[in-house]
């Protein structure tokens, strides 16, 4: 009914009609990368919105409540605040790595974006390394942080970017593993494919048969984007913001913006991998369209995310590296061990 | 290859005055040899406002607004420290209403300091929620003393000889309704932050102050409570009426940010039955005895010390029987305290010192005055 | 040693789970904050804030005679009297009545010291203002923000005693806390020497 896969084949094949097939292919990509950019900037935005509300009601107070009906325009109001704000370029800076730091850190997070299955039919490009690719992408991150603290010239900044750098690196090897053991079970490195293997109902997600595959991967995941109790390299107290201390204006919209990207895109890979993706628990629902599952499932993660952020202390940063090799590892070890042998088991 | 080979360099950091987490303006230079900690200087200072000098230009009354902003923070305890010395020094016997509802104050002030600690030490930690909660139990007692006295944080509440205000008629069930769900307000810090496996990580072995360090620097309160002595002066030396409540003086076991932090929790608590003790008890009377603003004390000097929520302080004054004192010395805990930090905090990491720093609870009026 | 290693991690996510369960009910609860300034806290009635100068509410002259009590309590010397003698009644009047509020410290001690209720501290608090010289307030305006405050006067010492007296006579005096400010605690009265 309300799947928007019917639109875009629809357009695509109108557009077939009148163009030739090289220009429909170049536009139909631009396109849904435009679309998919657009979208994930008003999800931004409302994510922002979000953040402040929910950590506002944690805390028994209300957040934003004057820009709009309940402060729904206020992340836009920051938004133009920080564009209209000087571009501060500290003097002794290196001003090529301090420019490009934030355009890396944001096209990085975008870029994840390409393989996330939105519902039925609704992703840019389903590779069929979907998966592998994302992990790629994700390392990205640590070169802007590296160069964002090092183009700083700032002791300060220079600690908190090696600090991040040590924790993203630390912690992509466990969340590589845990996300090898969905592999294994889902039997392909596509997304859409991972998506359709846990087709029927909810006793088909993986969560059931990956329980600690999943605890791997969102403790990895929160320290890959940085959030409490993982966020050393922004902590306030005691770095004074750590990489970005020396940005200001648009160029750190783009690192706060990227962080919440950030916090949306592993979310979704939780749920596509666990959660059995835009599938509805229970055939019954199937009337509710898939994307509306996704976002709602999303959503929901990205909540637990946030309500993590507002409940705990923060970890120092050797007790997060012992953390990520001498429990995270061995356990997603133990994981693919134990899924190995299901399938070993169960399959054969 | 040998590490002295490789020729690292320390490097020097500078955790200067404006710092979200100095609890004022201090600052802390740090030589560090990667993220360890090789030494740190403080530089106080900052806050300085001779208070001690215009002392000598001030009455004896005149000097009581001027004790509340030693340590803004308790500051009933603060004007407390003062006029239990010029009393002392005086002889003047204060009416027993005054004496309990100047206990009440000072506790309740007491819960209030520990408050902001709890919330600036979670905050500083990462843990931004216990804050706000704290404040919100902390706006009750700020209510409560707006209502007596009308100011919520340098009351000007005590005089020689008494307090300047009776309690209003509202006072005694809103004190009552505090006091009732204070308890399961602590609980719920607790549950947040005691056996919270990462607040664990962050304060347990960290920053251990052993006793002998701890004496040889005169640390005092909370601090040295939480290395193993029960020392307080409310049950050593007994200052105004504490002699007549009931409460228990908690003590920790290996001197570590944790133990300093389970001190202060249930300090909380044992003010909390102290106030409770002092409600019930209130007889009734005057508020205070009549002393003349050009009243001249007796020549002479005199050493008062009470426990303040941060530790010991005491006022060492010298009077040549005129209106104004000759010598008003004061000894703040916070001073004391702070110099315990450079040798505590030596081989931890920054985010380690910062949680010493933060347990040591510090403020630094108290230090510069 | 296996079974501890499963005792702390069963401990650690039970304790995780409980701070997580503090903060999912606090959701669910109202917001303690105002909104400023639509919705305001009302000041109790001895709110310390800013200064000012009673007048008699039927003739509309200030109370106050020119003592110099409140100048001499200050402890930071922001109150500057000027007094001429009225030829007519022969009192003492105040010429001019400056008071610093940049300096002033709301400590209340002038309040105090004032035998005759010419100054009090009220509940006000908004009186920002952009140039420095407009926080220096003198009698004319320090008249005019006090016109709607409420007051009791305050009896002389001598005349309050007789009344306590004649009271405590008929009746016991109860240990109840007190409420008005009549049976406030007196101020503390004679004379203040301060050096300027």
């Amino acid at each position: 009914m309300l799947e928007l896969n019917v639109i875009f084949e629809a357009v695509h094949r109108w557009l077939e009609g009148i163009l030739p097939q090289g220009l429909v292919t170049l536009i139909s990509a631009l396109g849904t990368g435009g679309i998919v950019l657009a979208f994930l900037s008003i999800l931004a935005l409302f994510l922002v919105w979000w953040e402040r509300k929910v950590s506002a009601h944690m805390q028994q107070r209300l957040g934003p409540m004057r820009t709009g009906w309940h402060g729904v325009l206020q992340t836009i109001a920051d938004g133009v605040k920080l564009v209209q704000k000087e571009d501060l370029i500290p003097a002794t800076a290196d001003r090529p790595v301090y420019f490009w730091a934030p355009v890396i850190c944001f096209v990085a997070a975008f870029m994840a974006y390409l393989v996330i299955p939105f519902g039925r039919g609704l992703i840019v490009q389903d590779l069929n390394i979907g998966i592998l690719y994302i992990i790629a992408i994700t390392t990205f991150t640590v070169v802007s942080l590296l160069m964002a603290g090092w183009g700083s010239n700032n002791k300060w900044a220079l600690l908190g970017g090696m600090r991040s750098a040590a924790q993203i690196v630390s912690y992509e090897v466990p969340l590589t593993l845990s996300i090898l053991g969905a592999v294994m079970l889902a039997e392909t490195l596509s997304m859409v494919g991972i998506v359709q293997s846990q087709a029927g109902g909810f006793w088909n997600w993986l969560i059931f048969r990956q329980p600690i595959g999943f605890i791997v991967y969102y403790i990895a995941a929160t320290a890959e984007a940085n959030r409490t109790p993982f966020d050393i390299p922004e902590a306030e107290q005691e770095l004074v913001a750590g990489f970005n201390v020396e940005y200001s204006g648009m160029k750190f919209a783009m690192f706060f913006l990227a962080e919440f990207v950030n916090m949306f895109t592993i979310s979704a890979i939780a749920v596509t991998l666990y959660f059995g993706g835009w599938n509805a628990p229970h055939p019954i629902f199937n009337f509710v369209p898939s994307w509306i599952w996704f976002m709602g499932k999303s959503l929901v993660s990205v909540f637990i995310l946030m309500w993590f952020r507002w409940t705990y202390p923060r970890i120092r940063v050797d007790q997060l590296m012992g953390f990520a090799w001498k429990f995270l590892l061995p356990l997603a070890f133990l994981n693919i061990i134990l899924t190995g042998l299901g399938v070993l088991i169960f399959r054969n | 290859m040998a590490i002295e080979q490789l020729k690292t360099e320390e490097f020097m950091v500078n955790m200067g005055p404006q710092h979200p987490s100095t609890h004022g303006v201090c600052k802390l230079v740090i030589t560090m040899d990667g993220e360890q900690i090789k030494s740190i200087q403080p530089h106080v200072g900052f806050l300085h406002r001779s208070i001690e000098k215009i002392a000598e230009n001030r009455t004896y009354a005149q000097f009581v607004p001027y004790t509340d902003r030693i340590d803004y923070c308790a500051s009933m305890n603060a004007n407390h420290a003062y006029v239990t010395a010029v009393e002392k020094m005086a002889g003047i016997q204060v009416p027993e209403r005054a004496e309990y509802l100047r206990v009440m104050m000072a506790e309740l002030n007491r819960i209030a300091s520990h408050l902001v600690w709890i919330a600036t030490f979670a905050i500083d930690l990462g843990a931004v929620t216990p804050f706000l909660y704290a404040f919100r139990e902390r706006e009750l007692i700020l209510d409560l003393f707006e209502m007596t006295c009308g100011q919520r944080l340098t009351y000007n509440y005590m005089c020689i000889g008494g307090v300047n205000w009776d309690i209003p008629q509202g006072f005694e069930p809103k004190l009552r309704e505090f006091l009732k769900i204070f308890p399961q307000k602590v609980n719920e810090y607790e549950y947040l932050l005691t056996n919270n496996p990462i607040f664990l990580y962050r304060t347990k072995g960290i920053g251990v102050l052993d006793m002998d360090t701890a004496f040889a620097y005169s640390v005092s309160g909370p601090s040295i409570r939480g290395s193993g002595l029960k020392w307080d002066i409310r049950k050593a030396e007994p200052y105004s009426i504490y002699n007549k409540f009931d409460f228990d003086v908690p003590v920790g076991h290996t001197g570590d940010v944790w133990d300093r932090y389970k001190v202060r929790l249930n300090e909380m608590r044992e003010s909390t039955k102290i106030v409770q003790q002092a409600i019930e008890g209130l007889p009734g009377g005057d508020t205070k005895v009549k002393v003349p603003m050009t009243w001249k004390p007796p020549e002479g000097e005199v050493f008062s010390r009470i426990e303040a929520p941060r530790g010991e302080m005491a006022y060492h004054i010298i009077s040549d029987g005129t209106p104004k004192p000759y010598r008003i010395k004061i000894r703040t805990a916070s001073y004391c305290n702070l110099q315990v930090l450079p040798v505590i905090a030596v081989n931890h990491l920054i985010a380690d010192l910062v949680a010493i720093f933060g347990s040591l609870d510090v403020i630094l009026p108290e230090v510069d005055r | 040693m296996a079974g501890n290693i499963i005792k702390e991690i069963t401990d650690g996510i039970y304790n995780l789970i409980l701070g997580l369960a503090v903060t999912f009910k606090h959701l669910f609860k109202h917001a303690i904050t105002l909104q400023y300034p639509t919705e305001r806290w009302e000041m109790p009635e001895r709110s310390r804030g800013t200064i000012v100068l009673l007048s008699d509410p039927e003739t509309g002259r200030l109370n106050c005679t020119a003592c110099l009590l409140c100048s001499k309590a200050c402890p930071v010397a922001a109150i500057s009297i000027e007094r001429i003698k009225n030829p007519d009644t022969k009192k003492f009047e105040p010429q001019s009545f400056n008071i610093d509020t940049t300096i002033c410290c709301y400590c209340g001690l002038c309040e105090q010291a004032c035998n005759f209720t010419a100054i009090k501290l009220t509940g006000k608090y908004e009186f920002s203002a952009s140039d420095k010289s407009k926080l220096l307030y003198d009698m004319g305006f320090l008249q005019e923000i006090g016109r709607d405050v409420k007051y009791e006067k305050r009896e002389k010492t001598a005349a309050k005693k007789k009344a306590v007296a004649k009271a405590e006579t008929g009746e016991d005096v109860g240990g109840a806390p007190v409420a008005d400010a009549k049976a406030e605690s007196s101020p503390g009265s004679g004379e203040a020497k301060k050096e300027d």
